[in-house]
């Protein structure tokens, strides 16, 4: 179904509650729905059209259009579809029914709008705190548009503890993180434990959100944000980098040059085979075989190679400009790349010949971690994890971006939804990706790298984009604004709503499982701000506060 | 089973043998488009301040502290190294270095600071960069206010140590 037929069955079905469309192509559609409406619009998209819960988007338009504008997104995955259910709320009264109810998967995002743009999400059950410290003051939304971007209110308490929930009765709490050995980056979970049984948890993250979004709204400008974008992501910038620039250009109505298409596959798809290396590396650590860990590892470099090769830099390419690209593949490189792509599949080839028959993997994740197919549609997981549910989902191929349509590969899936599966997806995968980047070097065009952009780009205009990153679909969503910069930049990582998942996932299994079971969606989170001491002679213990913290790292003498 | 996944386990071991670097002594070569640390260049540098517009961690300041002395400042700080700079650099005055071993405990260890020498239009009052300094030396009796390139200025022992602007030559004081 193309977007003209969806908005065509809308109308028939909602009639007067739509205020107005847009349908700048046949893969996307913006639907104004009325307030009281959006509730049953959604539940209709995502439960009777069975699509998929993307993200919700809250922005401050108060400046502009004097409303405060919420937007629901969906894919058709499908039909390849993307579909934004977009709403207008009055300045004095920013309130809107809740969906979480109707789409599980909304929940964080409600919470996130709740917390930093101040829209009320009515109906929702479990509105605590997500992304902004506990102590930071009720009535301060610092994504609202005034308020300045490097302001901290007064009332701020950077001391106050976070408010953690009653555990259920019978539980024990066992605290797993901030900081863990098998955790890259700190994450708080609050596991609630039945004898080795895990019951439930509770998550705290966002302890250094880095206020990204906001930065990119008041201060720098469109061709500065790719450079920020890359940044979200240690291991999949790239990712997020061609994403914004692809939801910008959508906007504008700009067409990068084929070559520049190819290019930003070719770079992506590297990201992968990297990323997917790594993984798997990761994941055999954290089961305790470090033999395979450094395998990985091993075979991994040359990747980090080619790319610094190609881009100056192991790991932050800086790609993409607005337009285009800024590296060339010269033909000495492209056979280079030829080469390593050719060593990389024999010995990966051995690799997964020798791990998919190892039985003490396989002990450790069969039946480990299980999120099916129900689990996948209520959360919305993508990526590797619903693949390895059996659900058949990716990005590259349902919502083609770049030069994804002029390639041929296989969307591998397993059925098992386990830790395994997961584990077969992704080492399947790399095959996959050789694949693609062959292709692209073959069908490569000459000609130029970038677009000549003479004129202002447009202000107002709303453009989506999804980039399939090694996790999952990497969303971002974007508004063009004036003094060159975009007004609003959302940006859904992959891991958002992979992690929302992971109570579900983690219930009513051995505590040892916690670690893979985590490991296995591949999270990327942030870090926190306090240390504990504790003087082993006299057994006080000391908490040390963030200010200390720093006293003590900025003194000369420690 | 298992005991045959072990031996192409031990088999992917052997064959890759050791590969680890001894790293200080010995390192990867840098490929030839690197992006290392931002060098600038004086004598090609206009003034014209587009790196400063363009960077995205705004780690390039540019600002003038009289009619005739434009300074342009880089912090080096928090700089990301994406070249961003070297891209719209029109003279091509900025090159990204091969260097990228730049630990360092004191602040400004990585900054730059150019102090840019204008002429002033006589029609319109505002900064242009004058010649080169190649270009100053080839005219008949160049004016001597540019002090950067003027060799034969007084200067005090204690303070020769420290000066940057004149240790490309020796001068012999006693």
């Amino acid at each position: 179904m193309i977007a003209r037929e969806m908005f065509e069955e809308f109308k028939a079905r909602f009639g007067p509650l739509i205020d107005r469309a847009d349908l700048p192509s046949d893969r996307r559609l913006y639907v104004f729905v009325d307030r009281s409406a959006v509730k049953y619009v959604c539940q209709h998209i995502f439960r009777e059209l069975d699509a998929r819960y993307v993200i919700t988007i809250g922005a401050d338009d108060r400046p502009f259009s004097g409303k405060f504008l919420v937007a629901h997104n969906f894919a058709f995955d499908k039909d390849h579809l993307l579909c934004s259910v977009l709403t207008q709320l009055p300045a004095d009264d920013p309130k809107i029914d809740s969906i979480t109810e109707m789409v599980p998967a909304a929940s964080w995002a409600e919470r996130e709008m709740r917390d930093l743009v101040g829209i009320e999400p009515v109906g929702h059950r479990y509105l605590k705190r997500l992304v902004l410290p506990d102590g930071w003051p009720e009535n301060n939304h610092p994504l609202r548009k005034d308020v300045p971007w490097n302001a901290v209110p007064v009332e701020f308490d950077p001391d106050r503890e976070f408010s953690f929930d009653e555990p259920p009765e019978g539980c024990t709490v066992v605290p797993f993180g901030p900081f863990h050995p098998t955790l890259d980056e700190p994450a708080h979970f609050r596991l609630y434990v039945e004898g080795e049984m895990v019951r439930g948890c509770e998550y705290r993250g966002f302890m250094v959100h880095r206020g990204i979004e906001k930065l990119a709204e008041s201060v720098m400008s469109y061709n500065d944000i790719p450079m920020l974008a890359e940044r979200i992501c240690g291991i999949c910038g790239c990712v997020h980098n061609v994403a914004y620039v692809q939801a910008v250009e959508e906007a504008a109505a700009l067409k990068p040059p084929p070559r520049a298409e190819y290019i930003r596959t070719i770079m992506l798809e590297l990201e992968r085979l990297h990323s997917h290396l790594l993984w798997t590396g990761l994941a055999c650590h954290i089961l305790g075989f470090d033999t395979l860990f450094m395998q990985s590892f091993r075979i991994r470099e040359p990747i980090m190679w080619i790319a610094e090769k190609i881009s100056g830099n192991r790991k932050t390419y800086a790609l993409c400009v607005i337009g285009g690209v800024r590296w060339n593949i010269t033909p000495e490189v492209k056979t280079e790349l030829r080469q390593t792509l050719d060593k990389l599949e024999t010995e990966w080839r051995a690799v997964v010949s020798a791990v998919s028959k190892d039985r003490n993997i396989q002990k450790r994740t069969w039946g480990v971690g299980v999120a099916d197919k129900d689990l996948v549609k209520e959360a919305g997981l993508i990526g590797p994890v619903a693949r390895a549910a059996g659900v058949d989902i990716d990005c590259r191929r349902d919502h083609p971006y770049a030069a994804y349509d002029r390639v041929e590969f296989d969307v591998i899936t397993e059925q098992g939804g386990d830790v395994w599966s997961r584990l077969l997806v992704r080492m399947k995968e790399v095959f996959e990706s050789i694949r693609i980047i062959r292709q692209c070097l073959d069908k490569m065009e000459v000609g130029p790298l970038q677009l000549q952009i003479s004129d202002e780009l447009p202000i107002g205009r709303m453009g989506l984009s999804s980039v399939e990153a090694p996790r999952g679909e990497s969303h971002h969503f974007v508004i063009t604004g004036e003094n060159n910069r975009p007004r609003r930049w959302r940006v859904r990582a992959p891991t958002y709503q992979n992690l929302q998942a992971v109570p579900r996932m983690i219930k009513d299994q051995q505590i040892a499982d916690m670690t893979i079971s985590l490991g296995s969606i591949d999270p990327c989170f942030s870090c926190t701000d306090r240390l504990e001491t504790i003087d082993l002679r006299s057994g006080v213990t000391r908490v040390w506060s963030q200010e200390e913290l720093l006293k003590l790292t900025r003194a000369k003498k420690v | 089973m298992s005991l045959v996944s072990k031996l192409e386990e031990v088999l992917v071991c052997l064959k890759a043998g050791r590969v680890t670097l001894p790293y200080p002594a010995q390192a990867q070569p840098l490929p030839e488009n690197f992006r290392g640390r931002p060098i600038f260049d004086a004598t090609k540098c206009i003034g014209c301040a587009g790196c400063a517009n363009n960077c995205p961690a705004r780690e390039i300041l540019v600002f003038d502290v009289c009619q005739e002395v434009r300074i342009l400042q880089y912090l080096g700080r928090r700089c990301t190294y994406c070249g961003r700079c070297a891209d719209v650099c029109p003279e091509k005055a900025i090159t990204m270095s091969q260097e990228f071993e730049n630990g360092t405990d004191a602040i400004g260890d990585l900054g730059q600071r150019l102090e840019l020498f204008m002429s002033t239009c006589q029609r319109c009052g505002r900064c242009f960069k004058g010649p080169s300094v190649l270009e100053d030396l080839k005219m008949k009796g160049y004016r001597s206010d540019d002090l950067q390139n003027e060799r034969w200025i007084y200067r005090s022992r204690s303070f020769l140590e420290e000066d940057k602007t004149v240790d490309d030559i020796q001068i012999e004081l006693d």
